[in-house]
């Protein structure tokens, strides 16, 4: 995918991730860490039709979250659906790349790092 | 992105680094106001501290428990009504307000004895009310009252009362967030587990961060009782003590205000693996995606679906009909806690309102990223502001109307800015969806009362016309819009009552069939 293609694409997903989503604001970087790396990681499965692990109550939390963004995306963003798995994977990639950076890597919050809760 | 200094603060360079705007095409990542840090000398904070935050934000929403405060009669201020957690048990609570009572000769002498007693006499009074939760404050930390002593000598005197003894004098943290935080892990370390409920579903959630400000909680449990959810406890508006000492047994933590009660989840999460979800209570389209999580994690998303759609059919016609008339208006969002960022993005789209500022007096950075990342550009963030900087902040932006607490709210009353209770509210609840009606109602109201053409006349010296009438609200929020808007016979008014809750306390809710609670593919 075009540099330039991919890069508004990710803008486009990150945009809705900020404005209406919750999870990738827990108040520690560990957390959001985790919760990056989970519903990103479900909902590129879902998006490319793979199994999704579901059996413990954290994995349908996650799951919960990620089938919600999943269905956000193949709604308002057309061009997805016209996506293959690697293409698709490589977006994702991007995505959960740029939400690391905005949410933790460069994240001016200095609570991020404070041990106790 | 970058910082932003008010010319009234000019000689605290310190306050720039607490205000920022959000420029085209910057991110969280160019600047961030800082937050939750104590409170420069000289800048006139009007936060409150973190007794408030333990005691008045999530303690006392506690319904069925006698709240006692541990010092002198002043810290009490504020205590009736302000916040509007009502609860079905005829407000207990709000009605009543226990303190000891500490003097002068108390703190030279100790006050543990003038505690026991209160403590005494407080449960003979009410003798149905067989919990307690005993605040500490400023004065009596400082002297080394032992509370916990004290509550454990009563306790073995009285078997048939529990105490939950709150150790969060004003000064534990730099605000009432460190309240919060203290009354959180201390219930989770103390009471939680102590009680082992009934369990009457196979889908059971603690709903956390709920303060049920008038009747939001209440709102938003029909909707989980209609899904055939169990409401273990709410963590703390209309909640019980006891259920709150069984939270352990739910399979799912539902957190509504993050910074106020995340630590339980954090902790139920660690302690007694039990996951946390996220969610918005505030707009049709939040709210009806956070029902459907809940219902994909218990495998019964038909049943939240049938939710969404019977209500969105019934309620969307008359957000319209407000939307139409609220386009464009500037907002002010200078709300308490997480009506920042619940409110930020959504008011926008589901009211067409633009959110110009927002603020927070206590909030953690955290906060603001979630609010800054929800508005609108040009918007300024402000953390901890104080007078002056709102007044200048109101005189730059020219809000049509901000939505902030009463004391806040009073101050832009005198500059004419039309005020909108965040805390308590106008005429809420203003959750689920015939809330967020209510809401957009109690906006349109706010911003297109009649009594703004008068209040803007001086009447010391200008003629006030004799000959013509006021112009009515409708007159006013119609004037440009297009014909068919105006007549629409599908767009309408709120159409609810007066008083939407209390009719849910008698509702009966139909036999729901239990399923294996697992994720279908």
């Amino acid at each position: 995918m075009e540099e330039n293609v991919l890069k508004e694409r990710v803008a486009q997903l990150e945009d809705h991730i900020l404005k209406k989503c919750l999870w990738q604001f827990h108040s520690r970087a560990w957390d959001r860490e985790r919760q990056n790396e989970n519903i990103l990681g479900k909902t590129t499965q879902i998006l490319c039709g793979e199994p999704v692990a579901k059996e413990t109550a954290e994995d349908r939390c996650y799951y919960a979250d990620a089938v919600c963004l999943a269905d956000a995306y193949k709604e308002r963003f057309d061009w997805i659906n016209t996506l293959n798995v690697a293409e698709i994977k490589e977006v994702m990639a991007a995505l959960k790349e740029r939400i690391d950076y905005v949410t933790i890597t460069g994240s001016l919050n200095e609570e991020l790092t404070v041990k106790q809760y | 992105m970058p910082h932003h200094r008010f010319e009234c603060s000019e000689c605290i360079p310190e306050r720039e680094k607490h205000a920022v705007v959000k420029g085209p095409g910057e991110d969280l990542t160019d600047a961030l106001p800082l937050g939750y840090l104590n409170t420069i000398p000289g800048t006139i904070s009007e936060r409150g501290c973190a007794y408030c935050g333990a005691k008045h934000v999530i303690g006392t929403p506690m319904k069925d428990v006698i709240h006692i405060s541990h010092g002198p009669v002043g810290c009490t201020y504020d205590t009736w009504q302000t916040k509007r957690y009502i609860s079905d048990n005829d407000n207990f609570q709000l009605k009543n307000t226990f303190a000891t009572d500490v003097k002068e000769k108390h703190i030279v002498f100790g006050a543990e004895k003038l505690l026991k007693q209160n403590i005494i006499e407080a449960f003979k009074a009410f003798p149905d009310i067989k919990r307690m939760t005993i605040y500490q404050t400023c004065a009596t930390a400082l002297i080394g009252d032992d509370i916990g002593a004290v509550a454990d000598e009563v306790m073995e005197e009285m078997p048939d009362v529990d105490i939950f003894v709150c150790n969060s004098p004003g000064f534990a943290g730099p605000s009432q967030s460190g309240g919060h935080h203290k009354i959180n892990i201390a219930w989770v370390k103390n009471k939680v587990g102590t009680v082992e409920p009934e369990i009457t579903s196979d889908y059971v959630i603690n709903y956390v961060g709920e303060y049920n400000i008038q009747g939001d909680q209440e709102v938003m449990q029909d909707y989980f009782k209609r899904m055939g959810i169990q409401v273990l406890s709410t963590f703390t508006g209309n909640g019980s003590y006891d259920d709150l000492r069984a939270m352990h047994k739910a399979h799912l933590n539902v957190l509504e205000c993050a910074r106020s009660a995340e630590y339980i989840c954090n902790e139920l999460r660690v302690k007694y693996n039990i996951p946390r979800l996220d969610i918005d209570g505030f707009g049709f389209e939040p709210l009806s995606s956070s029902l459907r999580k809940i219902g994909i994690f218990f495998g019964i998303e038909d049943r939240a679906q049938a939710i969404i759609d019977e209500e969105t059919a019934r309620w969307k016609p008359e957000l319209d009909w407000y939307k139409e008339r609220l386009k464009g208006k500037k907002v002010c969002l200078w709300p308490g806690g997480s009506k920042l960022w619940h409110w930020a993005n959504v008011i926008h789209e589901e009211m067409g309102v633009e959110v110009v500022s927002l603020y927070t007096k206590f909030g953690h950075q955290g906060d603001m990223e979630k609010g800054i990342a929800r508005c609108e550009e040009g918007a300024l963030a402000i953390d901890d502001p104080n007078e002056l900087e709102g007044l200048e902040a109101m005189e730059k932006l020219k809000p049509d109307v901000i939505f902030t607490g009463k004391r806040p709210g009073e101050v832009a009353k005198k500059v004419r800015v039309p005020y909108l209770n965040a805390h308590a509210y106008h005429n809420g609840p203003y959750k689920g969806y015939e809330g967020w009606v209510r809401f957009a109602r109690d906006i349109y109201n706010a911003i297109y009362s009649p009594i703004h053409q008068l209040s803007g006349i001086d009447i010391s010296k200008d003629e006030i016309a004799t000959d013509k009438g006021f112009s009515t609200q409708r007159l006013v929020s119609d004037a440009n819009l297009p014909e068919e808007v105006k007549n629409s016979e599908t767009l309408r008014q709120y159409t609810g009552g007066f008083d939407s809750v209390s009719k849910l306390r008698n509702k009966t809710y139909p036999y729901l069939e239990q399923r294996a609670a697992s994720v279908e593919a």
